[in-house]
């Protein structure tokens, strides 16, 4: 009885939510087919697990799909990383791939019917675009070798699409011109590792976050770029009222909200601050004597190396050790002592405008032997001209002290993509590396590779190619001519748009190709256009800041024809034959492979290949195995893997990943790491040592002696203010997915100028007004906002990258960190007028 | 530059009125922005408010934060104070009569449900955003899971 | 020196033999209004945001957080100025209030909150100062400008018009005890009622 009461009213209610719904929906469906509604086989969702697709912190998320459609998403509980949060982003992944603009179809610039540079996107098919492109490609090889071709991906690859780009372009084109957007991003934390410890990647990892006593933010403004590792900072520092925060930025943002000890300094003196702490520790005799002298060698840095711009550059020409940036010398202790006693508590102060008891205070964090101390560092100091420079002076300290590889005390570098650790760093596809730190210029390090890839010594040029500023350079200067665009937006990304990177692409001589899921203001300079099928419309892996791999099934199929980078890549090198590309010497070499495809040769060598599209799980699509016939993820995972196992970067079988929330390597007998270079966390310490900075040969890691010099460009009377770009919490990079989401476009539809108030009185500007910014390179128009969540100082604007119609790097100064080539993205001189 | 963007919007009507739509259109495929050249700028666009009707907006699915429907411009959420619990807070919704924040939030990260909000749920804005009153540049064709379901429905 | 004292002295006290009843009269009523207009004017110039912001303890702190506030800059363009907030506009109010400023002097003198960190630490103690202040007289700074009679709600958002019509016409409440921090940052509120 009451339970047939129960069931009318239940019924009733579903009724009046469906028909609710479907008034919303616009469907006048009819009121019986609301019974399906709640019928659990119905309302079943199918869950599978995902990494994030923005940051570098890497987040689990759970996906919910249903009839090939993603339907929900939610933060992970069984994730280590973010135990059930995202942030505003994470939490709107679901219709990151439902921007109503998705491309579908191939677009190639034609003019009546035949490609033209200057004609209009015209929907091509599949066979059409690559013919095209590969047309160009074999000009360029055939008139100016392997030079004059190229390809910029991404830290948002997966793993295995970087490796099969880095093999595709350095062993099947033979050309070292593949650069990751990670240069603009990492480049500088991967130099500092590389000279510091000679091997690449955080030595700590998030656990860090729970264990230290005092946080120590250098130019990382993690409350908005890293929010969950942000929310699991912001635990501790609530929870355990001991722990103290502090943050350095050039302006104030959120971060300083959590604050305990707040540091605003002038641009580019982060670097005497540096050397001040180390001159501080020295000089209260707080250096950690048995630590240094067991683990730790002193060098004095190259100085006065430049800025990274063109060669006829002024600033270039007089720069004493241009040619020597990474260069060094042995030193003693004492002599980096005299070396940094300059650095005093005065003239650092005069120096940064930052008061002295603060600088003192930030100093004490890091002297006090009883306190564990965990520095974070992103974009403040990677991109900067003098950023590997950064990067070594925050391990001195730490190294000073003995605060490094254990749980709270550790200098931990950030990154800002969800694989710059995974796919840029790890696989190797800068310009100068390749797989497991190795790099190019290295016989021995070729070797490897070619033995690995089974082909023929001397395949692999040994002469760095062409870094992603350079490109830009060499395209606009006509040396770079068929170019491959994948994973990233980078008219948008890349500096001083104007003079280099518009110029480049839309040189006559040049041929530019961009695969994306969306029409970016990449692919709008781009002669052909690929359409891209994004995060969970293909097979995944992605490795995060603290050595993390993580992987996802394909869980939707994507729309129209758009194929993964992967497909493309593999697709593409059908096209090659290898007399086509290879000279005939080294074909010599391996007879056999001649008259085979790159595909042949470089993607069923047998390795590749070797696993069968039964091993994919069941319940999960894969649309490259679909058309290549074999597990392809897994064969390039497989064969990528043997570059790390035995070389302190082990990863664990393929299938793994599959069922954990992600591991971080080294993963030896199925267990992670996660404090490298202690014994009893890290297995390749030597027994007995304690700890063992094995990444160099004596074991031991290094301090640089490396001063304070100016920044590439700074303000004068006509360009009076700096102008520092960076991201917004609410949008991910260039914005090419959030501002597709509409939740996150009204919430931060466009870029804006932040201005300090009296700076704004001072030039006329009201909050609101339109105001050019303008650089001596070129200028775009924003409006005034001397209010919300960022506060220059006078003498300092702040001006947002991700908007599409607001180009900021038009603005930018392509000056780079000669060492690392990454841009300082940070620094330039502009002037403001109103409009 | 704002002259320029006047006579590039005129040229480009006069374009349209002679040519049809189609040439300009398939050469201006970046939708994130205007119909200025990618070298030259339209005005940039107005600062519009933010919406402050209090209507809450149906969420895309149930784990989704739900977006702010008021203005929280100048709310201090720092380690003194925070504006937002001042009447979101369990203790504090009788008398503001807003919504209470979600039982999520007083779990911790071992799962655990504590006295008051987690801290790691601190920082509001995070995940929850007011909203401009400005209309998207590009609409999304995401569908809701109900919506999927009667459309199933009405298919089968 | 003491001779000229006493000399002085003795000048004061002696009645005057040489001008009339008349001229000291008018000449003192003269001399009064010179006086009285010249403390009022003194008083005026002490109640100017000039003056409240030539300390650097003002300036730096307090005054740099009010400019990001709608009391400074908003739609109307109407904005308060410090005394509009902390000084009583009746004038034995502000008389009083002007007293206990002298505390404030002898702060800046003596560096009590002259650098930020001494600040913050002060900050609660200055804030609840302010708010017991408007607390006992209900909130009449903030009603010189936002009168209850002039507030039309059907202009204010729902969720304004609502609580205004349930605290603050049925006199529940006073503007201060829901509008803390609208014009500087907080102090720890921690141990403040209605805040966590």
């Amino acid at each position: 009885m009451t339970g047939k009461t129960e069931i009318s009213r239940r019924d009733a209610i579903k009724i009046k939510a469906a028909t609710l719904a479907a008034a919303a929906a616009g469907i006048s469906g009819p009121a019986s087919a609301a019974n399906l509604v709640t019928e659990s086989k119905e309302t079943e969702l199918k869950w599978s697990k995902a990494a994030c697709r923005f940051c570098g912190t890497g987040c689990s998320v759970m996906v919910a799909t249903k009839d090939e459609r993603v339907v929900a998403t939610h933060g992970d509980i069984l994730s280590e990383v973010n135990k059930g949060l995202n942030c505003v982003k994470g939490y709107f992944l679901s219709k990151i791939l439902y921007g109503e603009d998705r491309l579908t179809q191939p677009l190639l610039r034609k003019t009546n019917g035949v490609y033209d540079k200057e004609g209009e996107f015209t929907p091509v098919s599949w066979d059409e675009a690559f013919d095209t492109m590969a047309e160009k490609f074999k000009k360029a090889l055939n008139e100016k070798g392997p030079t004059s071709v190229g390809m910029f991906g991404s830290g948002q690859w997966t793993v295995w699409e970087g490796y099969a780009a880095s093999k595709l372009m350095k062993a099947g084109f033979r050309s070292n011109n593949i650069d990751p957007n990670a240069r603009h991003c990492m480049a500088s934390a991967v130099g500092g590792f590389m000279r510091t410890f000679g091997i690449d990647e955080p030595m700590g990892c998030y656990d860090d976050l729970e264990a230290a006593d005092a946080f120590v933010l250098w130019g990382s403004n993690m409350a908005e770029m890293h929010p969950i590792l942000w929310t699991r900072l912001t635990d501790r520092r609530l929870s355990a009222p001991h722990v103290k925060v502090a943050v350095l930025s050039t302006y104030e943002h959120r971060c300083f909200d959590l604050a305990d000890i707040k540091m605003v300094f002038t641009p580019q003196t982060d670097l005497a601050i540096l050397n001040y702490i180390a001159n501080y520790i020295i000089q209260n005799d707080k250096v950690n004597k048995d630590f240094v002298s067991k683990h730790v060698n002193f060098r004095r840095g190259n100085d006065d190396i430049g800025y990274g711009l063109r060669p006829e550059h002024p600033r270039e020409k007089d720069a004493k050790n241009r040619l020597k940036a990474g260069g060094s010398t042995e030193m003693s202790f004492e002599e980096f002592a005299n070396f940094v006693k300059d650095y005093t508590l005065e003239s650092v102060h005069e120096l940064s405008g930052v008061p002295k008891n603060r600088l003192e205070a930030l100093a004490e964090l890091y002297a006090d032997p009883n306190r564990k101390v965990t520095s974070f560092w992103t974009m403040g100091f990677n991109q900067h001209t003098r950023g590997v420079w950064c990067n070594n002076l925050i391990y001195n300290i730490h190294l000073l002290v003995g605060k490094i590889s254990e749980a709270g005390n550790s200098p931990f570098s950030l990154t800002g993509q969800p694989s710059a650790c995974g796919t840029a760093r790890e696989v190797g596809t800068f310009s100068h590396r390749l797989p497991a730190d190795m790099l190019v210029a290295k016989k021995e390090h070729r070797d490897i590779a070619e033995k690995i890839w089974k082909l023929p010594e001397g395949t692999i040029p040994p002469k760095p190619g062409y870094h992603a500023v350079l490109q830009n350079r060499m395209l606009k200067d006509g040396k770079l001519n068929a170019y491959w665009i994948q994973v990233n937006n980078n008219l948008q990304a890349a500096p001083n748009m104007n003079e280099e990177t518009y110029p480049g692409y839309r040189n006559p001589d040049n041929f530019i190709v961009v695969s994306d899921a969306y029409p970016t203001v990449t692919a709008q300079a781009a002669d052909l256009i690929l359409p891209t099928a994004m995060w969970v419309e293909k097979e995944g892996a992605y490795g995060n800041a603290e050595r993390r791999t993580q992987m996802w099934h394909e869980l939707v199929p994507a729309p129209g024809e758009a194929k993964s980078d992967l497909w493309q890549l593999v697709e593409f090198s059908k096209r090659f034959k290898v007399e086509e590309v290879w000279s005939e010497d080294l074909i010599a070499k391996k007879p056999e492979y001649r008259g085979k495809t790159l595909y042949d040769v470089l993607y069923r060598n047998g390795q590749v290949d070797a696993f069968p599209t039964s091993d994919i799980a069941e319940g999960y699509a894969n649309h490259e195995a679909d058309d290549f016939g074999f597990y392809l993820q897994k064969g390039l995972f497989e064969e990528y893997a043997a570059f790390g196992r035995g070389h302190a970067h082990d990863l664990a079988p393929f299938d793994v990943y599959h069922e954990v929330r992600g591991l971080r390597w080294p993963v030896v007998d199925g267990k992670e790491t996660k404090w490298r270079f202690r014994e009893g966390s890290d297995p390749y310490v030597k027994a007995g040592s304690g700890l063992e900075f094995y990444g160099h040969k004596d074991g031991k890691a290094r301090i640089f002696a490396l001063p304070y010099e100016p920044a590439a460009e700074a303000p004068d009377d006509e360009y009076a203010f700096w102008l520092c770009t960076g991201r917004v919490l609410e949008h991910w990079h260039s914005g090419s997915m959030t501002q597709r989401v509409p939740e996150l476009y009204k919430s931060f539809p466009d870029a804006v100028c932040f201005i300090h108030p009296e700076d704004a009185k001072a030039q006329g500007l009201r909050r609101g007004d339109e105001v050019r910014v303008i650089s001596r390179r070129g200028e775009i128009q924003t409006r005034v906002e001397t209010r919300g969540r960022n506060k220059p100082p006078q003498g300092l604007i702040f001006v947002p990258w991700f908007d599409a119609s607001q180009l900021i790097n038009k603005v930018t100064l392509d000056a780079t960190d000669p060492i690392s080539k990454q841009t300082d993205f940070k620094k330039c001189a502009v002037k403001l007028a109103k409009v | 530059m704002l002259r320029h963007s006047i006579a590039f919007s005129f040229f480009v009507a006069i374009a349209l009125l002679f040519f049809g739509l189609d040439r300009v259109a398939a050469d201006n495929i970046a939708t994130l922005r205007g119909p200025a050249p990618l070298i030259e700028q339209e005005e940039a666009p107005r600062m519009m408010p933010f919406n402050n009707n209090d209507i809450r907006e149906v969420r895309n699915y149930p784990e989704q934060p739900p977006v702010i429907p008021h203005k929280t411009d100048g709310y201090i959420v720092d380690l003194n104070s925070n504006k937002c619990l001042s009447c979101h807070a369990r203790s504090r919704t009788g008398e503001s009569q807003a919504p209470m924040v979600s039982i999520t939030h007083f779990m911790d990260r071992d799962g655990q449900f504590r006295a008051s909000v987690s801290p790691r749920r601190y920082f509001c804005s995070q995940c929850h955003v007011s909203q401009r009153e400005v209309k998207p540049l590009v609409e999304n064709s995401f569908i809701d899971v109900d919506t999927l379901l009667l459309e199933r429905a009405k298919q089968q | 020196m003491l001779n000229f004292l006493r000399r002085y002295w003795q000048a004061l006290v002696r009645p005057s033999t040489s001008i009339s009843l008349g001229v000291l009269t008018i000449g003192g009523f003269v001399a009064g209004i010179i006086f009285w207009g010249g403390f009022n004017t003194a008083l005026e110039v002490t109640n100017t945001e000039a003056f409240c912001t030539s300390c650097h303890e003002m300036r730096d702190n307090v005054f740099v957080e009010l400019q990001t506030t709608i009391h400074f800059t908003n739609r109307s363009g109407v904005r308060a100025t410090c005394p509009d907030c902390h000084v009583p506009h009746e004038w034995t109010r502000k008389i009083a209030r002007k007293m206990q400023a002298s505390k404030e002097v002898w702060g800046h003198l003596f560096g009590t909150i002259d650098t930020r960190e001494k600040f913050e630490e002060k900050r609660i103690d200055l804030a609840i100062h302010e708010w017991t202040r408007l607390k006992a007289n209900d909130s009449l700074e903030c009603r010189n400008c936002h009168s209850d009679e002039s507030m039309d709600i059907t202009r204010q958002s729902v969720r304004a018009a609502e609580s205004h019509e349930r605290f603050l016409f049925t006199g529940e409440k006073t503007c201060i005890d829901c509008h803390k921090g609208i014009a500087h940052r907080l102090p720890d509120m921690s141990q403040v009622p209605g805040w966590q």
